[in-house]
């Protein structure tokens, strides 16, 4: 009786093994299968012929989409659902599930492909410090309470490239071990601290790739879990441990085919994928405006003058028409500081625009100041300048420039309201105690 | 059961099936039993290096450790015996002149250890007197390793699991722009500036070395500990955080017990050949080992985990330890314009490029004063922490903030209405030394005790009216390292700017008065308009101490 029951207790485990089996590869395969519009959409409006590393890194962050309005948990829920009733029925068709060893490999392969693509095309990113660009004149003129939490999280990393690149070289490398079946359990165990702690990181600082990053850890878990119980036997329980015996049978052209597909594979996501990158970051930053600003200006001004409708305003913290200071940008930004209103916008998830008037950088979750593209027209005599950010895009402003001396720029002409604006602007010396104390070390002390 | 006795005092812990082992055991048990040549010298030269770096080198330490106050304890008591650095010291800690980026004393040790282990190996072959194995010796040096390790990182993880090392801003460094702050500074608050994701970190850290105390979870938190670690050490190097040699120490014990699985690992998942791990384990046959070893492992997890966890705790409710503990005056606190400035009587009108003139002020919800003026100060560019028991000494709010943030602390005679506030810098790199109580017995803050018999410029009946300030704090906060910590750091200690101001609050708080002598002992007349500043960035449900 007892030898029955447990064979019966056996067959019960096994069954509801078959089951969790069934259900783990459906969800697993639809979270992996391109079966919304969006993905379509990308592939057909890209030119394959010439990609940028922005359409292959918008392929790699694909996850399914049914719900719209941001990627979001319910999608997850959805594909369990569909997971589900599909494992009922796939249990009444196929009860024994004979090839179930080569149907979890080829699944695994799918995922290690899947989910090295997605950290290694951030993992680039970084390693060619492009993800958190250095901050720019502006940012660094900004108060650390006029940020947002995302947005200083992105400086912090922004301030040291060589940081940077070398998370972008262990996300690279974690990606990299799993293109290779016996050291995908490895890449695993790089991949989930560094994505887990991604995750956890947008939690905290209210980014907005919580989804993605959990995406890819539910995903790295998963393959984990194929070796999981073996190393918890070798290294905790220290006891005599099998290795995996499973390996795929290929025949003849199937082998070839392999390598084939195995060698594309490479050459696209990690090669040119790499050296697009590459040379994006030799060209710059592509978070701030790719053209140039009128030259001979950069720098922060003080604003020594200033008047409106011809009165003049003495230096003022609290007038929300006075200009306290000016930036221009080594690109075509001017940024004023003043306690007029910001309406702030806000950017937590990466996105690479390839229109400087999409790139939102450097206003995004960032008060204080106003942020205008300007266009040169005539001899460079007359700046026109919009209101970069959208929640302020009809303010326009139309200002003559005559630069007297070097170091002063005076503006003149229309401001937002179309009252007549005249402004005086001194340029400052500002020293930066963050470049500062980087020549001379912190032990000396300085002053500043 | 296949139990197969290597020496007297240990065995080898088989499997207790038989299924899988074949003939792979006695192979495993061969391996332990005879060491190669080079795996002896090397162990060895290992078995020197690591017991010079786990244990501590400084007499001090162990004075500290037997000398504490246990009914009276202060987190920094047992998070000292946790933090020391390791290694010799006898010979100095420099190179060919060089400290080697603070690693100077590893080498040292290495090249120490190298030649007894050398001289150990030479002496054991010439008499003939040679082990064939060092399973016992490997063993207690892991667990050695282990508990250091595990200690050591607990200690700085319950930092970070009650956040109080990496502080939230103040509002005088919320006022200031990211260009004025050091890569250590910008680095140290955007941990800050999310509790939680600074509690997250430090249950790693504190998971990280409690899986280091046991046998079963080793692997799991050295690899942890490894991974965590290594980022920890290349954020010190990036953002010239000062904190790398210790980090580094981390990486190096995690990495040497690490050694051990590695063969494994490359044999099961890269090999994929079945894979029996060689382990050894003593035997405790007699009661008193048994005895003796719950006793040391139960009151290293009571101190460290449970104790630890309870200051730790204290001290985040009611002393974080990198801002000042005391509450300000509460009607004071906020944001405020500096609508009227009058320097010995002459009125200055507001200009971001005036040397003299008040821009902008803030009273914190601690006992300080911040105002900027746009004239250089010689900056304090330390990191800010250490245990200064004195809030006058928690200077995290101004080291590595520049933007010309002028910070005061005060002490408030109510009565009154009067402010008597001290600069909190003293002048930059002098401000980084010697301001600390550094424990129970050793050290002393540097006292002049001459200067201190004449200096009473606060007056008697204002010193009664503000009080000692070591009672301040929530009872249950206080301790014996505070009591001797503040008597010894009130001892003189260098000049600082001083400064006495009557207030006077107008207007229910909308309006501040401010008038005294400044610290140049020209008279100043301030007025202050309060302003409700909304930030951005977002204020955390977890705040440290309570004001």
């Amino acid at each position: 009786m007892p030898a029955q029951k447990t064979l019966l207790n056996q067959s019960k485990i096994k069954n509801a093994e078959l089951y969790l089996f069934r259900f783990f590869f459906l969800y697993f395969l639809l979270q992996l299968l391109p079966i919304d519009g969006q993905f379509w959409q990308h592939i057909f409006s890209t030119n394959w012929f010439k990609p940028e590393y922005r359409d292959i890194f918008y392929l790699t962050r694909y996850q399914p989409q049914f719900v719209p309005g941001g990627p979001s948990f319910l999608n997850w829920g959805i594909i369990a659902v569909l997971a589900a009733v599909g494992t009922v029925i796939w249990a009444q068709r196929d009860g024994e599930l004979q090839n179930r060893d080569s149907l979890y490999y080829w699944l695994r392969v799918a995922l290690r492909y899947r989910l090295a693509i997605g950290v290694i095309a951030y993992g680039f990113l970084k390693f060619f410090p492009l993800q958190a660009p250095p901050p720019s004149l502006s940012n660094l003129n900004t108060a650390y309470g006029d940020f947002s939490d995302w947005k200083i999280f992105s400086l912090s990393l922004g301030v040291v490239a060589g940081y940077q690149s070398f998370l972008g070289l262990v996300e690279i490398v974690g990606g990299a071990l799993l293109l290779y079946r016996k050291t995908a359990t490895i890449g695993t165990l790089i991949i989930l601290p560094f994505t887990g702690n991604v995750f956890f990181s947008n939690l905290a600082y209210n980014g907005g790739e919580y989804v993605y990053s959990a995406y890819l850890i539910a995903i790295a878990l998963y393959l984990f879990a194929f070796d999981g119980i073996r190393l918890f036997t070798l290294l905790s329980l220290e006891r005599p441990t099998a290795p995996n015996v499973f390996q795929p049978v290929l025949l003849g052209w199937q082998k070839n085919g392999r390598l084939v597909l195995k060698t594309a594979f490479i050459l696209f996501f990690v090669v040119l994928y790499g050296l697009q990158t590459r040379a994006g970051y030799a060209e710059g930053q592509y978070h701030f405006p790719r053209t140039a600003g009128l030259k001979g200006t950069e720098g922060i001004y003080n604003v020594a003058e200033f008047k409106l409708n011809g009165r003049a305003i003495p230096y003022s913290k609290t007038n929300p028409q006075r200009w306290q200071d000016v930036v221009f940008e080594k690109w075509n930004t001017v940024s004023i500081k003043s306690s007029r209103n910001v309406k702030v916008v806000s950017a937590p998830t990466e996105e690479i625009y390839p229109l400087d008037a999409e790139r939102n950088y450097e206003y995004a979750g960032a008060l204080g100041r106003h942020y205008y593209s300007y266009e040169v027209q005539g001899k460079q005599e007359k700046l026109i300048l919009n209101n970069r950010n959208p929640n302020h895009a009809a303010e326009k402003l139309e200002l003559n420039i005559s630069r007297p001396n070097s170091s002063t720029i005076v503006l003149e002409g229309l401001n937002e309201n179309r009252d007549s604006v005249y402004a005086v602007l001194h340029k400052l010396d500002k020293r930066y105690l963050i470049f500062e104390a980087q020549k001379t070390g912190r032990r000396q002390g300085l002053t500043l | 059961m296949s139990t197969i006795n290597i020496d007297q005092a240990g065995s080898y812990l088989g499997p207790n099936e038989s299924s899988v082992n074949g003939a792979a055991q006695p192979v495993a048990q061969r391996d332990l039993a005879i060491w190669k040549p080079y795996q002896k010298v090397l162990f060895r030269i290992a078995f020197v290096f690591f017991l010079l770096m786990s244990l501590p080198s400084n007499w001090a330490w162990y004075r500290d450790a037997l000398t504490l106050d246990w009914l009276h304890l202060h987190y920094r008591d047992l998070y000292d015996i946790a933090r020391f650095g390791s290694g010799l010291s006898a010979f100095g800690n420099q190179i060919f002149g060089s400290p080697l980026n603070g690693y100077a004393i590893w080498v040292i040790t290495l090249i120490f250890s190298t030649g007894v282990g050398l001289l150990w190996s030479a002496i054991g072959f010439l008499t003939k007197t040679e082990a064939k194995a060092y399973n016992l010796l490997y063993y207690w040096l892991k667990v050695v390793v282990r508990y250091r390790a595990g200690i050591g990182i607990i200690g700085f993880g319950f930092t970070k699991l009650m956040p109080t090392q990496l502080p939230y801003p103040s509002l005088g460094v919320l006022n200031t722009n990211f260009g004025d702050l050091t890569l250590q500074k910008v680095y140290w608050l955007s941990i800050g500036i999310s509790p939680w994701y600074e509690v997250f970190t430090g249950i790693v850290e504190v998971a990280a070395g409690a899986l280091l105390f046991f046998r079963v979870t080793t692997f799991w938190g050295a690899m942890l500990l490894f991974g965590a670690l290594a980022d920890i050490v290349y954020v010190n190097l990036a953002y010239d955080g000062g904190v790398h040699v210790y980090s580094s120490y981390f990486v190096l014990l995690s990495g040497f017990l690490l050694i051990d699985y590695i063969p494994r690992i490359y044999k099961l998942l890269i090999k994929e050949e079945l894979t029996v791990p060689a382990v050894y384990y003593p035997t405790f046959p007699k009661a008193w080992q048994r005895y003796t070893r719950w006793t040391l492992k139960g009151a290293t997890l009571t101190i460290f985990l449970g104790v630890l966890f309870y200051l730790q705790l204290v001290n985040f409710l009611y002393d974080p330890y990198k801002q000042p503990a005391i509450k300000g005056l509460s009607e004071l606190r906020g944001n405020y314009e500096v609508s009227e400035f009058k320097l010995n009587n002459q009125s200055i009108a507001y200009s971001p490029l005036d040397t003299v003139r008040w821009q902008q002020a803030t009273f914190e919800k601690w006992t300080t004063l911040t105002f900027k003026v746009n004239k250089p100060v010689n900056l304090d560019l330390s990191n800010g922490g250490g245990a200064p028991m004195r809030d006058i000494n928690r200077t995290f709010e101004l080291t590595g903030v520049a933007g010309g943030q002028r910070v005061f602390y005060y002490e408030a005679d109510t009565v009154n209405k009067v402010l008597y506030l001290q600069d909190k810098n003293r002048g930059g790199a002098r401000n980084q030394r010697n301001r600390e109580y550094r424990g129970n017995t050793e050290g002393r803050v540097r006292s002049d005790k001459a200067k201190q018999a004449k200096d009473q410029w606060i007056p008697k009946e204002a010193l009664a009216a503000i009080g000692p300030e070591d009672p301040k704090i929530n009872p249950i906060a206080r301790s014996t390292r505070r009591t001797k910590g503040i008597e010894e750091e009130s001892k003189g200690g260098g000049k600082r700017n001083r400064m006495i101001l009557n207030y006077q609050i107008q207007d229910g708080g909308k309006r501040v008065i401010l008038s005294g002598i400044n610290e140049r002992k020209d008279s100043i007349y301030v007025v202050l308009n309060r302003y409700d500043k909304k930030y951005l960035l977002p204020e955390s449900t977890l705040k440290a101490g309570s004001y």
